[in-house]
């Protein structure tokens, strides 16, 4: 399967005994819960929902490990380090010691996705059914690309939104295609009035389409294709 | 995966709040109703805590204790001991405990001239 390198994705440590009631008391999904093994995705957003990063958690045990986006480390430190006041939480970068990959367009058993496992060097999380998430430590990753080309094209056929394409501080997390990651049934967060809001009225505004790239206005493109793009545009 | 475990890697420098002597007042209907809950025991003591989470970032956390792990400022008005964390002061200075009946019930209520908005159902604040 076509794995390619994300030169753009962060990698923090939090450790403490609230680490994850912090989190989940400032991100979109119920990450209270998640135990060890497991891994789940979280969109941290601002006062009016909009997205501060995206988050992918890794419960390893005594600590989680969390990927993110790496223009968007410090904003996300200057928002959760001012909320952890006399808590038990402590964040470690650890970005520079590690590689991250993604192999896309292979096939995840359905009772894998949402977990994780260390095969030698690579830590590997199903984050879906077509693809996963490599961590490596420093010089030790699996032979990959670095042209984004073939996977933007996989991800316009398969309607994933990403990262400083669709996954940006200009969008909520309904508009870039991440609602599965907002939780219908939790509590209070930072944007969670805008976004119940949306949701109990059907309102969500802009939304990810796949668009034909010649027909769609270039402004609302996020991933150009050749033939089909990804865009958010009202639905 | 390198987690830095094994060696020390050196945490993110983290945003220190300022910590500030913290001035507070109680309202007479939370006088009231901290002598109905206090009695003449006055050997434990209302905690004035903030915890992030909530609409707006952050959440009070009312307790009454007797002692605590944290490291807290005391202040005593009219013989109740107030005990407000280190840690939170800078966001709790100037603050009033009220006590209001609701249609729901009553309960204290934290009149605080730094939270610059509120969420709907008046939990939490920025």
């Amino acid at each position: 399967m076509p794995i390619v390198a994300l030169s753009d994705a962060s990698l923090t440590l939090w450790r403490g005994a609230d680490v994850l009631p912090f989190i989940d008391g400032l991100s979109t999904n119920k990450v209270a819960e998640l135990s060890k093994g497991q891994l789940i995705r979280t969109v941290f957003t601002d006062s009016n929902a909009k997205i501060i990063d995206c988050l992918t958690l890794f419960h390893m045990g005594d600590f989680i490990v969390a990927s993110g986006y790496l223009p968007a480390l410090d904003k996300l430190l200057k928002h959760t380090s001012k909320k952890i006041l006399g808590q038990d939480v402590v964040i470690t970068d650890i970005t520079q010691r590690n590689d991250l990959f993604i192999e896309f367009d292979c096939e995840n058993k359905t009772n894998e996705i949402s977990t994780f496992s260390a095969e030698g060097e690579i830590t590997r999380g199903n984050i879906a059914s077509n693809y996963s998430i490599l961590v490596a430590s420093k010089g030790n990753g699996p032979s990959s690309s670095d042209d984004f080309t073939e996977f933007n094209l996989w991800r316009i056929t398969n309607k994933i939104p990403w990262n400083g394409y669709e996954i940006t501080n200009s969008f909520h997390p309904f508009a870039c295609g991440l609602e599965e990651l907002v939780h219908q049934q939790k509590g209070c967060y930072i944007g969670q009035e805008i976004l119940a809001r949306m949701r109990s009225r059907g309102r969500q505004g802009k939304v990810l389409s796949q668009v034909d790239t010649l027909t769609c206005k270039p402004a609302n493109i996020t991933t150009m294709g050749d033939m089909q793009s990804l865009a958010i545009i009202r639905s | 995966m390198d987690c830095g475990t094994c060696d020390t890697v050196s945490p993110v420098q983290m945003i220190k709040p300022e910590v500030v002597d913290v001035a507070l007042t109680i309202s007479e209907s939370a006088k009231n109703m901290l002598t109905d809950a206090f009695g003449d025991d006055r050997s434990h003591a209302l905690l004035i805590g903030v915890l992030s989470g909530g609409c707006s970032g952050y959440m009070y956390d009312l307790q009454i204790v007797e002692t605590t792990d944290q490291d807290c400022q005391e202040i005593a008005i009219d013989g109740f001991r107030v005990l407000v964390p280190t840690a939170s002061s800078h966001l709790l200075d100037g603050i009033e405990i009220d006590y209001v009946e609701k249609l729901m019930g009553g309960g204290f209520k934290i009149n605080n001239p730094n939270a610059e908005s509120a969420c709907g159902c008046g939990e939490s604040f920025s």
